[in-house]
Protein backbone atom coordinates (compact mmCIF):
# COMPACT_ATOMS: atom_id res chain seq x y z
CA UNK A 1 0.00 0.00 0.00
CA UNK A 2 0.92 3.79 -0.46
CA UNK A 3 0.47 6.53 0.70
CA UNK A 4 2.01 9.78 -0.36
CA UNK A 5 4.28 7.66 -2.02
CA UNK A 6 5.25 5.97 1.33
CA UNK A 7 5.64 2.30 1.69
CA UNK A 8 3.10 0.38 4.16
CA UNK A 9 3.61 -2.99 4.56
CA UNK A 10 1.11 -5.14 3.29
CA UNK A 11 -0.32 -6.60 6.47
CA UNK A 12 -1.63 -3.10 7.43
CA UNK A 13 -4.12 -3.69 4.78
CA UNK A 14 -5.90 -1.36 2.56
CA UNK A 15 -6.89 1.48 5.38
CA UNK A 16 -3.82 2.75 7.20
CA UNK A 17 -4.54 4.88 9.48
CA UNK A 18 -3.83 8.56 9.21
CA UNK A 19 -1.58 8.76 12.18
CA UNK A 20 0.56 6.58 10.91
CA UNK A 21 1.13 8.56 7.32
CA UNK A 22 2.08 11.41 9.64
CA UNK A 23 4.69 9.36 11.74
CA UNK A 24 6.02 8.63 8.24
CA UNK A 25 6.13 12.24 7.32
CA UNK A 26 8.10 13.08 10.53
CA UNK A 27 10.96 10.43 10.51
CA UNK A 28 11.56 11.61 6.73
CA UNK A 29 13.99 13.77 7.82
CA UNK A 30 12.89 16.90 6.03
CA UNK A 31 12.61 20.30 8.47
CA UNK A 32 9.88 21.39 8.21
CA UNK A 33 10.91 24.41 10.02
CA UNK A 34 12.64 26.04 7.72
CA UNK A 35 9.83 26.79 4.69
CA UNK A 36 7.43 29.36 5.38
CA UNK A 37 5.31 29.14 2.19
CA UNK A 38 4.41 26.70 -0.03
CA UNK A 39 3.88 28.34 -3.72
CA UNK A 40 1.91 26.70 -6.35
CA UNK A 41 0.73 27.11 -10.20
CA UNK A 42 -2.57 24.95 -11.25
CA UNK A 43 -3.28 24.84 -14.80
CA UNK A 44 -6.28 23.89 -16.21
CA UNK A 45 -7.22 24.31 -19.80
CA UNK A 46 -4.58 26.84 -20.20
CA UNK A 47 -5.63 29.34 -17.11
CA UNK A 48 -2.95 29.61 -14.90
CA UNK A 49 -3.56 30.44 -11.03
CA UNK A 50 -0.96 31.71 -8.73
CA UNK A 51 -1.79 30.16 -4.90
CA UNK A 52 0.42 31.01 -1.64
CA UNK A 53 -0.57 28.69 1.59
CA UNK A 54 1.52 30.07 4.80
CA UNK A 55 -1.06 27.78 7.26
CA UNK A 56 2.11 26.31 9.20
CA UNK A 57 -0.03 24.19 11.75
CA UNK A 58 -1.80 21.66 9.39
CA UNK A 59 -1.21 17.90 8.23
CA UNK A 60 -1.17 19.83 4.30
CA UNK A 61 1.40 22.00 5.25
CA UNK A 62 3.94 19.15 6.73
CA UNK A 63 3.00 17.13 3.48
CA UNK A 64 3.75 19.51 1.11
CA UNK A 65 6.76 20.59 2.63
CA UNK A 66 7.83 17.30 2.10
CA UNK A 67 7.12 16.76 -1.00
CA UNK A 68 8.34 20.37 -2.40
CA UNK A 69 11.39 19.12 -0.69
CA UNK A 70 11.93 15.88 -1.42
CA UNK A 71 10.45 15.37 -5.27
CA UNK A 72 12.47 15.46 -8.23
CA UNK A 73 10.57 18.24 -10.31
CA UNK A 74 7.77 20.61 -9.12
CA UNK A 75 5.40 18.72 -10.85
CA UNK A 76 2.93 17.38 -8.50
CA UNK A 77 2.09 13.69 -8.76
CA UNK A 78 -1.76 13.33 -9.07
CA UNK A 79 -1.96 10.71 -6.59
CA UNK A 80 -0.38 12.03 -3.82
CA UNK A 81 -2.09 15.55 -4.28
CA UNK A 82 -5.23 13.60 -4.18
CA UNK A 83 -4.28 11.64 -1.27
CA UNK A 84 -3.10 14.62 0.80
CA UNK A 85 -6.34 16.11 0.08
CA UNK A 86 -7.81 13.44 1.84
CA UNK A 87 -6.07 13.38 4.24
CA UNK A 88 -6.16 16.65 5.05
CA UNK A 89 -9.61 16.91 4.73
CA UNK A 90 -9.55 14.51 7.40
CA UNK A 91 -7.27 15.71 9.91
CA UNK A 92 -7.28 19.56 9.38
CA UNK A 93 -10.36 22.02 9.85
CA UNK A 94 -9.43 25.77 8.67
CA UNK A 95 -11.63 27.36 5.80
CA UNK A 96 -8.25 28.05 4.01
CA UNK A 97 -6.81 24.51 3.73
CA UNK A 98 -10.23 23.15 3.13
CA UNK A 99 -10.36 25.25 -0.09
CA UNK A 100 -6.83 24.74 -0.94
CA UNK A 101 -8.38 20.86 -0.65
CA UNK A 102 -11.56 21.78 -2.59
CA UNK A 103 -8.75 23.21 -5.76
CA UNK A 104 -6.58 19.91 -5.21
CA UNK A 105 -9.38 17.42 -5.70
CA UNK A 106 -10.04 18.76 -9.48
CA UNK A 107 -8.11 17.67 -12.89
CA UNK A 108 -6.29 20.48 -12.80
CA UNK A 109 -2.31 20.08 -13.14
CA UNK A 110 -0.50 21.66 -9.91
CA UNK A 111 3.17 22.58 -9.59
CA UNK A 112 4.78 23.52 -6.29
CA UNK A 113 7.75 25.09 -4.99
CA UNK A 114 9.08 25.68 -0.98
CA UNK A 115 9.86 29.08 -0.18
CA UNK B 1 19.23 -14.46 -8.53
CA UNK B 2 16.25 -12.29 -7.09
CA UNK B 3 12.46 -14.50 -8.04
CA UNK B 4 10.81 -14.05 -10.73
CA UNK B 5 7.47 -12.12 -10.76
CA UNK B 6 4.93 -13.03 -13.49
CA UNK B 7 2.72 -10.11 -13.59
CA UNK B 8 -0.47 -9.32 -15.67
CA UNK B 9 -2.27 -6.18 -17.02
CA UNK B 10 -5.87 -7.05 -17.04
CA UNK B 11 -8.82 -4.45 -17.92
CA UNK B 12 -11.46 -3.61 -20.39
CA UNK B 13 -10.69 -3.71 -24.33
CA UNK B 14 -9.78 0.40 -25.34
CA UNK B 15 -9.20 1.40 -21.54
CA UNK B 16 -5.36 2.07 -22.59
CA UNK B 17 -4.03 -0.98 -20.82
CA UNK B 18 -1.31 -1.75 -23.67
CA UNK B 19 -0.39 1.93 -23.81
CA UNK B 20 -0.20 1.41 -19.71
CA UNK B 21 1.76 -1.76 -19.83
CA UNK B 22 4.20 -0.43 -22.07
CA UNK B 23 4.58 2.88 -20.39
CA UNK B 24 5.01 0.91 -17.10
CA UNK B 25 7.32 -1.91 -18.27
CA UNK B 26 9.47 0.52 -19.90
CA UNK B 27 9.72 3.05 -16.85
CA UNK B 28 10.91 -0.01 -14.71
CA UNK B 29 13.23 -0.85 -17.30
CA UNK B 30 14.75 2.19 -17.96
CA UNK B 31 14.67 3.96 -14.58
CA UNK B 32 14.86 0.92 -12.06
CA UNK B 33 16.91 -1.38 -14.25
CA UNK B 34 14.56 -4.47 -14.48
CA UNK B 35 14.70 -6.87 -17.47
CA UNK B 36 11.03 -8.13 -18.73
CA UNK B 37 9.49 -10.26 -21.16
CA UNK B 38 6.19 -9.10 -22.45
CA UNK B 39 3.99 -11.73 -23.55
CA UNK B 40 1.36 -10.22 -25.28
CA UNK B 41 -1.90 -11.49 -25.32
CA UNK B 42 -4.59 -9.77 -27.34
CA UNK B 43 -4.98 -10.91 -31.07
CA UNK B 44 -4.38 -7.75 -32.32
CA UNK B 45 -0.47 -7.87 -30.98
CA UNK B 46 -0.42 -4.68 -29.74
CA UNK B 47 1.10 -5.07 -26.56
CA UNK B 48 4.84 -4.54 -27.56
CA UNK B 49 4.86 -2.10 -30.85
CA UNK B 50 5.79 1.21 -28.62
CA UNK B 51 8.83 -1.06 -27.16
CA UNK B 52 9.68 -2.57 -30.54
CA UNK B 53 9.28 0.83 -32.51
CA UNK B 54 6.97 -1.20 -35.01
CA UNK B 55 3.66 -1.29 -36.09
CA UNK B 56 2.29 -5.09 -35.26
CA UNK B 57 5.26 -7.94 -33.71
CA UNK B 58 4.76 -11.26 -36.06
CA UNK B 59 2.87 -13.30 -33.53
CA UNK B 60 3.57 -16.75 -32.48
CA UNK B 61 0.36 -18.19 -33.77
CA UNK B 62 0.73 -16.36 -36.89
CA UNK B 63 4.14 -17.71 -37.37
CA UNK B 64 3.48 -21.41 -36.48
CA UNK B 65 0.77 -21.00 -39.14
CA UNK B 66 3.26 -20.24 -41.46
CA UNK B 67 5.64 -23.06 -41.00
CA UNK B 68 3.06 -25.63 -40.35
CA UNK B 69 3.57 -26.29 -36.66
CA UNK B 70 4.62 -24.77 -33.45
CA UNK B 71 7.33 -26.93 -33.31
CA UNK B 72 9.23 -25.35 -36.50
CA UNK B 73 8.71 -22.16 -34.74
CA UNK B 74 12.77 -21.00 -33.00
CA UNK B 75 12.30 -18.91 -30.10
CA UNK B 76 14.74 -16.25 -31.82
CA UNK B 77 11.67 -15.59 -34.38
CA UNK B 78 8.91 -15.55 -31.64
CA UNK B 79 10.98 -13.31 -29.16
CA UNK B 80 12.37 -10.18 -30.11
CA UNK B 81 14.47 -7.55 -28.19
CA UNK B 82 13.54 -4.17 -27.48
CA UNK B 83 14.73 -1.54 -29.80
CA UNK B 84 16.47 1.96 -29.04
CA UNK B 85 16.97 2.20 -24.73
CA UNK B 86 15.18 -1.42 -24.18
CA UNK B 87 17.84 -3.26 -26.00
CA UNK B 88 20.20 -5.50 -24.59
CA UNK B 89 23.43 -3.33 -25.20
CA UNK B 90 21.38 -0.42 -23.89
CA UNK B 91 22.10 1.40 -20.06
CA UNK B 92 19.20 0.31 -17.76
CA UNK B 93 17.16 -2.83 -18.13
CA UNK B 94 16.27 -4.75 -21.22
CA UNK B 95 12.79 -5.76 -22.38
CA UNK B 96 11.76 -8.77 -24.93
CA UNK B 97 8.85 -8.57 -26.72
CA UNK B 98 6.56 -11.44 -27.46
CA UNK B 99 2.48 -11.80 -29.06
CA UNK B 100 0.90 -14.85 -29.28
CA UNK B 101 -1.81 -14.00 -31.50
CA UNK B 102 -5.21 -15.08 -32.09
CA UNK B 103 -7.57 -16.47 -34.70
CA UNK B 104 -9.20 -15.05 -37.86
CA UNK B 105 -12.17 -13.01 -36.28
CA UNK B 106 -15.18 -15.09 -35.92
CA UNK B 107 -13.39 -18.36 -35.89
CA UNK B 108 -11.51 -20.53 -32.83
CA UNK B 109 -10.60 -19.38 -29.21
CA UNK B 110 -8.19 -16.61 -28.64
CA UNK B 111 -7.28 -18.39 -25.07
CA UNK B 112 -6.19 -21.76 -27.24
CA UNK B 113 -3.66 -19.14 -28.53
CA UNK B 114 -2.22 -17.58 -25.21
CA UNK B 115 -1.96 -20.66 -23.95
CA UNK B 116 -0.01 -22.30 -26.90
CA UNK B 117 2.39 -19.27 -26.62
CA UNK B 118 2.87 -19.83 -23.04
CA UNK B 119 3.71 -23.55 -23.43
CA UNK B 120 6.31 -22.55 -26.27
CA UNK B 121 8.11 -19.85 -24.68
CA UNK B 122 8.59 -22.51 -21.85
CA UNK B 123 9.50 -25.39 -24.03
CA UNK B 124 12.14 -22.85 -25.41
CA UNK B 125 13.84 -21.43 -22.30
CA UNK B 126 12.49 -18.18 -22.12
CA UNK B 127 11.18 -17.87 -18.67
CA UNK B 128 14.77 -19.17 -17.89
CA UNK B 129 16.70 -15.99 -19.56
CA UNK B 130 19.54 -14.88 -17.04
CA UNK B 131 18.68 -11.77 -15.40
CA UNK B 132 14.98 -11.92 -16.09
CA UNK B 133 13.26 -10.06 -13.07
CA UNK B 134 9.38 -9.72 -14.89
CA UNK B 135 7.48 -11.56 -16.95
CA UNK B 136 4.36 -9.78 -17.89
CA UNK B 137 1.25 -10.35 -19.91
CA UNK B 138 -0.73 -7.98 -21.05
CA UNK B 139 -4.46 -9.76 -21.33
CA UNK B 140 -7.37 -7.97 -23.13
CA UNK B 141 -10.99 -8.51 -21.58
CA UNK B 142 -13.02 -8.96 -18.66
CA UNK B 143 -12.65 -12.80 -17.78
CA UNK B 144 -16.02 -13.41 -19.39
CA UNK B 145 -14.17 -14.96 -22.22
CA UNK B 146 -12.23 -18.46 -20.49
CA UNK B 147 -9.78 -17.99 -22.61
CA UNK B 148 -8.67 -14.33 -21.80
CA UNK B 149 -8.15 -16.05 -18.49
CA UNK B 150 -5.81 -19.24 -19.48
CA UNK B 151 -2.75 -16.56 -17.23
CA UNK B 152 -4.43 -17.12 -14.86
CA UNK B 153 -6.00 -20.24 -14.70
CA UNK B 154 -2.37 -22.22 -15.78
CA UNK B 155 -1.02 -20.46 -12.82
CA UNK B 156 0.99 -18.00 -14.84
CA UNK B 157 0.31 -14.90 -13.56
CA UNK B 158 -0.01 -14.21 -10.20
CA UNK B 159 0.45 -10.98 -9.78
CA UNK B 160 -2.63 -8.76 -11.53
CA UNK B 161 -2.99 -5.28 -12.10
CA UNK B 162 -6.42 -3.96 -13.23
CA UNK B 163 -6.53 -0.95 -15.25
CA UNK B 164 -9.51 0.34 -15.19
CA UNK B 165 -11.17 4.30 -14.92
CA UNK B 166 -14.13 6.27 -13.62
CA UNK B 167 -16.00 4.81 -16.32
CA UNK B 168 -19.24 2.30 -15.82
CA UNK B 169 -18.16 -0.17 -18.24
CA UNK B 170 -14.27 -0.10 -16.63
CA UNK B 171 -15.73 -0.47 -13.54
CA UNK B 172 -17.82 -3.45 -14.14
CA UNK B 173 -14.80 -5.42 -16.00
CA UNK B 174 -12.85 -4.97 -13.11
CA UNK B 175 -15.27 -6.22 -10.56
CA UNK B 176 -15.76 -9.24 -13.04
CA UNK B 177 -11.88 -9.72 -13.27
CA UNK B 178 -11.66 -9.94 -9.61
CA UNK B 179 -14.49 -12.74 -9.92
CA UNK B 180 -11.74 -14.69 -12.25
CA UNK B 181 -9.18 -14.03 -10.02
CA UNK B 182 -11.37 -14.94 -6.84
CA UNK B 183 -12.35 -18.30 -8.76
CA UNK B 184 -8.54 -18.96 -9.06
CA UNK B 185 -7.11 -17.68 -6.85
CA UNK B 186 -6.56 -20.94 -4.02
CA UNK B 187 -6.03 -23.50 -6.93
CA UNK B 188 -3.22 -21.36 -8.96
CA UNK B 189 -1.98 -19.06 -6.23
CA UNK B 190 -3.06 -15.88 -8.06
CA UNK B 191 -3.36 -12.68 -6.66
CA UNK B 192 -5.21 -9.01 -7.09
CA UNK B 193 -1.96 -6.59 -6.44
CA UNK B 194 -4.00 -3.49 -7.20
CA UNK B 195 -5.95 -1.19 -9.49
CA UNK B 196 -4.14 1.54 -11.95
CA UNK B 197 -6.99 4.39 -12.49
CA UNK B 198 -5.94 5.08 -16.57
CA UNK B 199 -7.88 8.77 -15.82
CA UNK B 200 -10.39 9.84 -18.21
CA UNK B 201 -10.78 12.98 -16.70
CA UNK B 202 -14.18 12.63 -15.12
CA UNK B 203 -15.33 14.03 -11.92
CA UNK B 204 -14.72 12.79 -8.90
CA UNK B 205 -12.65 9.54 -10.93
CA UNK B 206 -9.89 9.25 -8.22
CA UNK B 207 -12.73 8.69 -5.42
CA UNK B 208 -14.28 6.01 -7.43
CA UNK B 209 -11.81 3.98 -8.46
CA UNK B 210 -10.33 4.30 -4.41
CA UNK B 211 -13.84 3.06 -3.19
CA UNK B 212 -13.47 0.30 -5.55
CA UNK B 213 -10.41 -0.43 -4.71
CA UNK B 214 -11.98 -0.57 -1.02
CA UNK B 215 -14.10 -2.96 -1.59
CA UNK B 216 -12.38 -5.43 -3.72
CA UNK B 217 -10.24 -5.24 -0.60
CA UNK B 218 -7.21 -3.90 -2.47
CA UNK B 219 -5.32 -0.67 -3.49
CA UNK B 220 -6.01 1.93 -6.30
CA UNK B 221 -1.88 1.78 -6.74
CA UNK B 222 -1.55 5.01 -9.23
CA UNK B 223 -4.01 6.92 -11.07
CA UNK B 224 -2.40 7.93 -14.01
CA UNK B 225 -3.72 11.37 -15.74
CA UNK B 226 -4.55 12.24 -19.36
CA UNK B 227 -2.01 13.79 -21.29
CA UNK B 228 -1.65 14.10 -24.74
CA UNK B 229 1.89 13.58 -24.70
CA UNK B 230 1.03 9.64 -24.17
CA UNK B 231 -0.41 9.84 -27.65
CA UNK B 232 2.25 11.89 -29.58
CA UNK B 233 5.05 9.66 -27.77
CA UNK B 234 2.46 6.38 -30.24
CA UNK B 235 2.42 8.59 -33.46
CA UNK B 236 6.10 7.75 -33.05
CA UNK B 237 5.37 4.08 -32.12
CA UNK B 238 6.98 5.17 -28.75
CA UNK B 239 6.52 5.11 -24.72
CA UNK B 240 6.72 8.66 -23.03
CA UNK B 241 9.63 7.30 -21.12
CA UNK B 242 11.75 7.14 -24.24
CA UNK B 243 10.02 10.38 -26.27
CA UNK B 244 10.17 12.38 -23.77
CA UNK B 245 11.87 11.27 -20.44
CA UNK B 246 12.04 14.42 -18.78
CA UNK B 247 8.38 15.28 -18.98
CA UNK B 248 5.75 15.10 -16.43
CA UNK B 249 3.65 11.99 -17.60
CA UNK B 250 6.71 10.17 -17.67
CA UNK B 251 7.45 10.84 -14.21
CA UNK B 252 3.62 9.53 -13.66
CA UNK B 253 4.75 6.02 -15.13
CA UNK B 254 8.35 5.86 -12.60
CA UNK B 255 6.41 6.62 -9.55
CA UNK B 256 4.01 3.83 -11.17
CA UNK B 257 7.07 1.52 -11.48
CA UNK B 258 8.54 2.56 -8.40
CA UNK B 259 5.30 1.30 -6.68
CA UNK B 260 5.09 -2.16 -8.76
CA UNK B 261 8.40 -2.92 -7.75
CA UNK B 262 8.23 -2.66 -3.87
CA UNK B 263 4.50 -3.95 -3.95
CA UNK B 264 3.75 -6.35 -1.18
CA UNK B 265 -0.37 -6.22 -1.69
CA UNK B 266 -1.47 -9.07 -2.60
CA UNK B 267 -5.05 -10.15 -2.25
CA UNK B 268 -7.69 -12.15 -2.94
CA UNK B 269 -10.62 -10.12 -4.29
CA UNK B 270 -14.30 -9.78 -2.87
CA UNK B 271 -16.08 -9.08 -5.98
CA UNK B 272 -19.09 -6.99 -5.09
CA UNK B 273 -23.03 -8.21 -6.36
CA UNK B 274 -24.08 -6.23 -8.99
CA UNK B 275 -26.51 -4.61 -6.84
CA UNK B 276 -23.85 -3.21 -4.89
CA UNK B 277 -21.46 -2.21 -8.08
CA UNK B 278 -24.86 -0.24 -9.17
CA UNK B 279 -24.94 0.76 -5.87
CA UNK B 280 -21.62 2.22 -5.87
CA UNK B 281 -21.98 3.60 -9.09
CA UNK B 282 -25.08 5.42 -8.59
CA UNK B 283 -23.09 7.51 -5.14
CA UNK B 284 -20.64 9.03 -7.57
CA UNK B 285 -23.62 10.03 -10.12
CA UNK B 286 -22.14 7.16 -12.65
CA UNK B 287 -25.62 6.00 -12.71
CA UNK B 288 -29.41 7.73 -11.73
CA UNK B 289 -32.17 6.28 -9.37
CA UNK B 290 -35.30 5.72 -11.38
CA UNK B 291 -38.38 4.63 -9.51
CA UNK B 292 -39.64 1.58 -9.79
CA UNK B 293 -43.16 2.34 -11.78
CA UNK B 294 -41.08 4.34 -14.19
CA UNK B 295 -38.57 1.79 -15.41
CA UNK B 296 -39.54 0.93 -18.83
CA UNK B 297 -41.46 3.81 -19.40
CA UNK B 298 -40.99 6.29 -22.54
CA UNK B 299 -40.25 9.33 -22.26
CA UNK B 300 -43.27 10.64 -23.96
CA UNK B 301 -45.55 8.46 -21.97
Amino acid sequence: MFILGFHFPADMGNTVPDEKVVEKLDESGVDFGTVSEIKMVSEAHGVKEELSYTNKDTFLFKALVHYAKTAETDYMIYTNRYQMSELSKRIDSDDETMALCKKFDSMALFRIEAA
Amino acid sequence: MSELRQIAFYGKGGIGKSTTSQNTLASMAHYFDQNIMIVGCDPKADSTRLILHEKAQNTILQMAAEMGTVEDLELEDACKPGAGMFAPDAPGGWINCTESGGPEPGVGCAGRGVITAINFLEEEGAYEEDGLNFVSYDVLGDVVCGGFAMPIREGKAQEIYIVMSGEMMAMYAANNISKGILKYANTGGVRLAGLICNARMTDREYDLAWALARELGTQMIHFVPRNNIVQHAELRRMTVVEYSPSSDQALEYKELARKIIANDMKIIPTPLEMDDLEDLLMEFGLEEEVLEDEVGKAAEA
